[in-house]
């Protein structure tokens, strides 16, 4: 039965991911006074691109077709093992937050691949600068979470929002407040969000994302856009639940999760709010800088761990 | 339960005080500097008067509001206004890159909990989770101080490495007397003005206010 919940809990999460895509849009589009698409276009978009055909270069071995799956399905099963509505506890011997850092990974590391496998310049390009970032930032994910871990003692995603919950005054220690700083600087890098990838662009000569993913077509191409609406939605609970996890269900009950669900959904629009205020403050900074902007967050990632560490 | 609180307001205050003087170094801008420094020092003044509030010492207030109205207001304007009479350059070649900043930044304030981790142990004082911070603002002003090339930043990082003081200061005893307090606002204030004439000099005479060419013989 357990089981069963926290299935449908990723489920939610998985349904729910298109729309925070949508809806950080749609915000987005307001403050530039623009007319936007409404939040749920993503639903159309997906279910378009699951109804065409999928082009496939000629040149393009198995590991092409097989990367968008790996993509997905890597992702999927990080949202297995996320809090987002409440603490998940049947997947907590299966995978804790090293679990997630190294499944997150692992879908960039393929999507990587995929780059570099038909042999097209864009999709190097975009596969090297990914790893460049990769590299700085996933260790910048793990060391942020590590410091939230060290004050639950535990590095259960879930045992962590309890511990929390229970004392609510580490929410205000230092070790929390630099953590959440660096996990929101390298939520925006990992998602391809504004200072270090623009995500609503196509061709230009200092995209990311776009540049790897974009010799995919059809049902491959909507995989990997799912899984990357839903890796951003992955980054938002964490920050919304690890760092503030008032609302998180901790007993599974119609009125808690149904406070839970309400809970999430304002979170998720106050971090949609952040990200569409930053990304129309600032400009997108040039490559070679991207390294110092992570190179910050590692930092601020270092003092969470010292200081929780230390002042324990 | 207020000494709880107590001790986590004044934690997080000094860690955000610590992270203006971070957020310093990955600037290239003077305006960015000016600003950090600003931000920074309503930060600490709000610190002080929350110090003052929960540890019984009143005439803090007074020094909080002396602190916002000389370091929070004053000096800041006065920078950008300096920054603007002698066509501010950003710092684009510091002596150290940026990323190597941030990286010797975050092993300063390492050490500077290495440092002070048998005082933090020995005393009782509710504030004692802040000093490591201090201190480690102290050092992170000292590097910017030697590690920047133009003359206007190297005033921001002493005015850090003076925030830094003042922060140990507060932190560690709960305000010194007024007096010396006052003694300290007057000196910052002079080497200020006496600064901020140096830089004229050193604009008139070079058109720059780059320290580096100062090894330079002119005319």
């Amino acid at each position: 039965m357990k089981y069963v919940f926290a299935v449908s809990q990723a489920a939610f999460a998985l349904a729910l991911a298109p729309l925070v895509v949508g809806f950080v849009r749609w915000l987005k589009a307001r403050m530039q006074n623009r007319r936007s698409a409404p939040p749920w276009q993503p639903y159309f978009e997906l279910k378009k691109l699951f109804g065409k055909e999928a082009v496939v270069s000629e040149n393009a071995s198995w590991l092409f077709r097989a990367a968008p799956y790996v993509v997905f399905v890597s992702t999927v099963a990080v949202a297995l093992l996320v809090p987002f509505l409440f603490v998940a506890e049947p997947f907590d011997t299966v995978g804790d937050l090293l679990a997630v850092v190294y499944l997150l990974l692992l879908g960039t590391f393929f999507l990587a691949l995929a780059g570099l496998d038909p042999g097209t310049p864009f999709g190097g390009m975009g596969a090297s600068r990914e790893m460049t970032v990769a590299a700085i930032a996933e260790p910048t994910i793990a060391v942020a979470i590590f410091s939230v871990a060290l004050g639950a003692g535990s590095t259960n995603l879930g045992r962590i929002v309890a511990q929390t919950l229970a004392n609510p005054a580490n929410a205000i220690s230092p070790g929390h407040l630099l953590a959440f700083a660096a996990l929101f600087i390298v939520a925006l890098a990992e998602t391809g969000r504004l200072p270090v990838d623009n995500p609503a662009t196509h061709l230009e000569l200092t995209m990311i994302h776009e540049a790897m993913i974009l010799e995919y077509s059809g049902r491959y191409l909507a995989l990997i856009e799912w899984a990357a609406a839903l890796k951003l939605t992955i980054f938002l609970s964490l920050l919304a639940n690890l760092f503030v996890p008032w609302g998180v269900a901790t007993t599974i009950a119609p009125l808690s999760l149904s406070v839970a669900a309400v809970a999430l959904l304002i979170k998720f629009g106050f971090l949609a709010l952040v990200i569409a205020v930053v990304e129309t403050r600032v400009a997108k900074l040039r490559l070679f800088r991207v390294p110092e902007l992570l190179g910050v967050s590692f930092v601020l990632a270092l003092l969470a761990v010292t200081s929780s560490f230390l002042l324990r | 339960m207020t000494s709880a609180l107590f001790s986590q307001l004044t934690t997080l205050g000094s860690s955000v005080v610590l992270l203006f003087g971070i957020v310093l170094l990955c600037r290239r801008s003077l305006h960015a500097y000016v600003e950090a420094f600003r931000w920074q020092s309503l930060v600490l003044s709000a610190l002080v008067i929350v110090v003052g509030r929960f540890g019984n010492a009143p005439d803090l207030y007074f020094v909080g509001v002396v602190f916002l109205a000389i370091k929070g207001i004053f000096i800041p304007r006065y920078l950008e206004r300096l920054a603007k009479s002698v066509g501010a350059e950003s710092e684009s070649q510091p002596y150290v890159n940026i990323t190597s900043s941030l990286v010797i930044a975050a092993l300063l304030v390492l050490s500077a909990y290495v440092v002070m981790r048998p005082l933090v142990l020995a005393t009782q004082l509710p504030t004692r989770g802040g000093m490591p911070l201090a201190l480690g603002l102290i050092f992170v002003g000292l590097f910017v101080l030697i590690s920047r090339k133009k003359a206007l930043t190297q005033i921001v990082g002493f005015l850090v490495l003076e925030n830094g003081i003042a922060l140990l200061a507060v932190l560690g005893t709960f305000g010194i007397p007024l007096i010396v307090e006052m003694g300290v606002f007057l000196d910052l204030l002079m080497g200020f003005l006496v600064m901020q004439v140096f830089v004229y000099h050193i604009h008139g005479t070079f058109e720059s206010i780059d320290v580096e060419q100062l090894n330079q013989l002119r005319h």
